[in-house]
């Protein structure tokens, strides 16, 4: 989270809104974003039903989920998606960044 | 519990965030770009 929220006000300049979804409860999403001073959208899911409607990988070796990431423009629809293979399997900023360049570009 | 496919719909879903409001994918069509996020470790 801490690599995104460098880049936060990139983000903004390109008309896009960070929605971060992950197991834990309300609660410890809370203390965390209180922590880092995190200005996104913090979606506790702690029933798995985004994550399992979005297919996010499960490896069972590694003690829970993968990270993903899913672009979605201003249509609705899917324009990136990303399945990380470890937790450290994630995507430059300067990679997301230049997807909603591409997309602002057509509209 | 399939991966989801580049350039189709996004499968809308609604959930309440870390301090009750909802929150609908659908809401944000027409107005911005989203970067959805799939992580954990929030404790």
């Amino acid at each position: 989270m801490a690599q995104l929220r460098q880049d936060v006000d990139e983000f903004v300049k390109r008309n896009a809104e960070i929605v971060v979804v992950g197991p834990e409860n309300a609660r410890a999403f809370a203390a965390y974003w209180q922590k880092h001073d995190l200005p996104f959208i913090g979606l506790p899911d702690p029933t798995a039903s985004v994550l399992k409607l979005y297919g996010q990988e499960v490896n069972l070796f590694k003690l829970g989920r993968m990270p993903a990431q899913v672009i979605i423009d201003r249509a609705g629809v899917a324009r990136f998606v990303h399945y990380g293979h470890s937790m450290s399997d994630i995507p430059a900023n300067s990679e997301l960044l230049a997807i909603l360049d591409t997309l602002n570009q057509e509209s | 519990m399939s991966k989801i496919a580049l350039n189709t719909p996004a499968p809308d879903f609604t959930l309440s965030d870390f301090q009750g409001r909802r929150v609908r994918l659908a809401d944000l069509r027409g107005k911005k770009n989203v970067v959805l996020i799939f992580n954990r470790g929030f404790a």
